[in-house]
């Protein structure tokens, strides 16, 4: 009888937190994020202002690292967080693959087919594409990934290390497989002494510091910062860009998946599109309009890229760029 | 701040060695569970396979190109910063010790600072000196146009900024050397008509010679085992040294590479040991302590020289410390970083956005004040029974605790971290559950790596206790713990409280550990602060260096007061013979 009973409480609430998610929604939430600490803040912030009884902390690093220090608190026994937000979708096919992740099924009706993972597992947050940072003192700005290797920029350039960066790598793999020639566009950098030392921010620090003239980097740091009046500027090359989505995913061992699953809505919902419009992204939404200082959403050139074959390789990519870069 | 344990031989027994053996059992427990366990696990995972020695992996490890590569920009950054740290800190010893400079209480005040302001808040605050981003060279019209590259990046920065802050290390052993030399050695000296180059030249320099080379072999090993410096002026243009490194793998890759760090990091405590035997050898061999003679004073009268001699000291006090915290101060009060600060650019948005938006730094600032206040209480509250073991023991058996308990500080902080991650990843037997991730592992590193600064004062000021007193009180009837309350605790105590602030101050700035073992509610300062210039905010990071800036100086300060209280020469700075 009291199994019964437990049974139909159980089954009453679950079928309460899908009616309203903010009356079940509370206790503590960790998120392990690869975006930058403000733009983390700023969305935990949003979302604590619909759900005000949970409690989110977060720990940013770049995805690799992020990734590493998972593997070791997997190893360790306890894996931390709740949830992950991290650059790239290659990255969560392969947690994916390894039943790390929770299946969750929000509502995506509003989002094109291919967004997100089909079988729900990991869902596109933005559209962050890589393309090249210039310091506004430049006479000719860049406009193919070609300019990076010629005698003007020599030792100019300078450029996030997938080992510390997850759309580096998949940077990477994208330039490798459009380009032609593999691994010898990077060689070709090398060789005009591109450096290849940090992430993303690092690049952006550089060249809003005039130390470096020319970065490849994620599109909506020069975007921002040059709002902000920082002497930047940031081209799409006509080649084309490589793009990441920024997925968010519940992990399978989260300890208050309830929450979880309610700030994966929350980033999916209208709500949270706008919010990372406002944050100066381009939000996976389709019907969100672009942040001021992006060209139209239809003419942005993605370049094509494998997933399966990086998620293969995604070892002898890092391998094959530090043998290359590292001094 | 790497000192030497010291401690004056009293062998002999008396009546009261019977008492307070179980001081002994504490000794030993600590010793082997802080300093010989992580020992053993470091090398365990590195040489041993399957219960047998074999150190063909690590071989293959260490002999990567990458790893040798990494190891000969260890050694030179590491030599060459030590000459640096040499020449500055041996003008800086000599002004204090040997000329009649006025200030030179403000002079030992200021220069040791620049040594206890945290090495990565140093490198943060050298690195916005410089270069065309320089919000400081910028403000003053200054910088370098846009294009040339940073020169405090890479291995000529690294070595420079290593160098000006180990200085202060060379000084202060310099200065201990220096107390030794008798003056009457110099008066018989200016008899002969000896002038103050000729006496410093020839008879102080000789004198000093193990100090020197101790001194230099010091600054080398803090070089050497220094994680922040390399880590914000090299990697950025990714330039490795094994510390750096061992970092970089580990945090890039995982835990399936801690064989291949383990055996890094037995290379790098592999040098390092080398040069640490060494110097204590030097020391131990040089320099009879003075005995009723009187310590050498001031014989440079500057004169004429007092002018331009004061400038230069005021100078080196400019570019070791006052230089870069304008150019963090500077940095932290422009909108974005490269943009120059004016009357209309200035703000407070980062201080306000560290302190009132980021949840994470005062977070951060509680847990590294928790962790430096528990490894503080209670190495200062171990320091007591352990040091009173140690000056009652053979005088062979102490050199050998010593020499364990000096051992994970002396050695690079980053293999203690490894040596902790290797001991409690795995779930503990019996429990269940992992340290990793949790306060108990930073906590356990903290204890281990520290415990050899809060014994040093408390066994400094345990060697000047006459033993006939407490062997007085005991024929007076006084038990042990009379004894201890009356006579041993009033006498240490002031010298436990400096321990315990010394440990507070370099837990509470440290980042090599913590970098390594951080969990999502353990992160310290160390950790926020170059996470966030690894993100790109180096405005929010420079505002938090200038923030822990201010904690070590009213520190400081206070350090300073308790010092009318402690023998001579435990508070480094205080040059009170030298006046």
């Amino acid at each position: 009888m009291r199994r019964v009973f437990s049974g139909l409480a159980a089954l009453s609430i679950s079928l309460l937190t899908a009616v309203n998610f903010s009356e079940a929604a509370d206790g503590k939430l960790l998120l392990y994020t690869s975006q930058p600490n403000t733009d983390a803040q700023q969305t935990i912030d949003a979302f604590k202002a619909k759900f005000p009884n949970v409690e989110v902390s977060f720990v940013r690093d770049g995805t690799p690292r992020i990734m590493a220090k998972l593997r070791t608190e997997i190893q360790a026994g306890a894996p931390q967080p709740d949830l992950l937000l991290i650059a790239d979708s290659v990255t969560m096919e392969g947690l994916k693959a390894e039943g790390r992740l929770l299946r969750h099924t929000p509502d995506t009706t509003a989002y094109p087919l291919g967004t997100h993972d089909p079988e729900g597992y990991w869902f596109a947050t933005k559209l962050i594409t890589t393309g090249i940072v210039y310091h506004t003192s430049l006479a000719t700005k860049p406009t193919s990934w070609l300019d990076l290797t010629k005698p003007e920029s020599k030792g100019k350039v300078v450029m996030p290390s997938p080992l510390n960066s997850g759309a580096a790598l998949i940077h990477a793999a994208t330039l490798t497989g459009n380009l032609g020639g593999g691994w010898d566009y990077y060689k070709a950098l090398k060789a005009n002494d591109a450096l290849a030392g940090g992430a993303n921010g690092d690049v952006l620090r550089q060249v809003a510091g005039g130390e470096k003239l020319y970065g490849m980097i994620v599109d909506f740091m020069p975007i921002r910062e040059k709002a902000k009046g920082a002497p930047v500027d940031f081209v799409f090359p006509k080649e084309g860009v490589s793009a990441v989505s920024e997925p968010i995913a519940v992990l399978s061992t989260a300890k208050n998946p309830v929450a979880a699953k309610a700030f994966v809505d929350f980033l999916l919902s209208r709500e949270g599109q706008d919010l990372a419009l406002k944050q100066g992204y381009v939000a996976a939404h389709p019907d969100v309009a672009l942040p001021p200082g992006y060209p139209a959403r239809e003419t942005i050139k993605l370049m094509p890229f494998d997933a399966k074959k990086t998620l293969a390789d995604e070892r002898s990519i890092r391998k094959n760029f530090s043998d290359i870069f590292v001094q | 701040m790497k000192l030497a344990l010291s401690g004056k031989a009293t062998d002999g027994h008396s009546l009261i060695e019977q008492d307070g053996r179980w001081t002994y059992g504490l000794a030993v427990l600590l010793i082997a569970g802080l300093a010989f366990l992580p020992a053993m696990a470091l090398l365990q995972t590195a040489v041993l396979i399957e219960g047998r020695f074999d150190p063909g992996a690590a071989l293959q490890e260490m002999s990567r190109p990458i790893a040798l590569r990494a190891a000969w920009n260890s050694l030179e950054t590491g030599i060459l910063s030590a000459f640096l740290a040499l020449w500055i800190g041996g003008f800086a010893a000599l002004l204090i010790g040997a000329s009649d400079m006025r200030g030179k209480r403000v002079f030992a005040f200021l220069f040791t600072m620049s040594m206890l302001i945290a090495p990565q808040v140093a490198a943060l605050a050298f690195k916005t000196l410089a270069g065309p981003a320089s919000p400081f060279l910028k403000m003053l019209g200054m910088a370098p146009a846009p294009g040339s590259s940073n020169p405090l990046l890479g291995r000529w920065g690294i070595v420079f900024v290593l160098g000006l802050h180990h200085a202060p290390l060379v000084m202060l052993t310099l200065l201990a050397g220096l107390k030794t030399i008798p003056h009457s050695l110099v008066e018989s000296a200016e008899l002969d008509g000896a002038g103050p180059i000729t006496l410093s030249w020839r008879v102080v320099l000789p004198c000093l010679r193990g100090h020197v080379v101790a001194a230099t072999l010091l600054a080398f090993v803090a070089a050497l085992g220094n994680f922040g410096i390399p880590a914000l002026l090299g990697l950025p243009v990714n330039f490795v040294t094994l510390p750096t490194l061992i970092y970089r793998q580990l945090t890039s890759f995982g835990p399936d590479i801690l064989g291949d760090v383990a055996a890094l990091s037995v290379m790098i405590a592999m040098i390092a040991g080398v040069a640490i035997v060494l110097s204590a050898f030097i020391l131990t061999g040089s320099a009879p302590p003075l005995e009723r003679d009187q310590a050498i004073r001031s014989y440079w009268r500057l004169g004429s020289l007092r002018w331009p001699v004061e400038s230069l000291a005021v100078l080196l006090v400019l570019a070791a410390l006052i230089l870069p915290l304008a150019s963090l101060l500077t940095a932290a009060l422009v909108p974005a970083y490269g943009m120059a600060l004016t009357f209309k650019t200035l703000t407070f948005r980062a201080f306000h956005e560290i302190l009132f938006v980021q949840a994470a730094t005062l977070e951060a600032f509680r847990n590294s004040f928790l962790l430096a206040a528990s490894a503080a209480v209670l190495l200062a509250i171990l320091a007591v029974p352990v040091s009173y073991a140690l000056e009652r023991l053979a005088k062979k058996t102490r050199g050998v605790l010593a020499f364990l308990i000096e051992l994970p500080f002396a050695l690079p902080g980053i293999v203690v971290a490894i040596a902790a991650i290797l001991l409690f990843l795995k779930p503990l037997p019996g429990l269940g559950f992992s340290l990793y991730g949790t306060p108990w592992i930073i906590l356990f590193a903290y204890l281990s790596r520290f415990l050899a600064l809060a014994i040093k004062p408390v066994s400094a000021t345990l060697a000047q206790l006459d033993r006939s007193v407490e062997e007085a009180a005991s024929l007076c009837g006084a038990g042990p713990l009379r004894r201890f309350i009356s006579i041993i605790l009033p006498m240490v105590l002031p010298a436990t409280i400096t321990g315990g602030v010394f440990v507070f101050l370099s837990a509470f700035n440290e980042l090599t550990v913590s970098a390594l073992l951080w969990g999502a509610g353990t992160r310290t300062l160390g950790v926020i602060l170059y996470g966030l210039e690894e993100a790109g905010l180096t405005t929010e990071a420079s505002a938090l260096g200038v923030l822990t800036i201010l904690i070590v100086a009213s520190l400081m300060l206070l350090i300073d007061r308790l010092g009318a209280y402690l023998p001579p020469g435990v508070i480094p700075w205080r040059m009170d013979e030298f006046r």
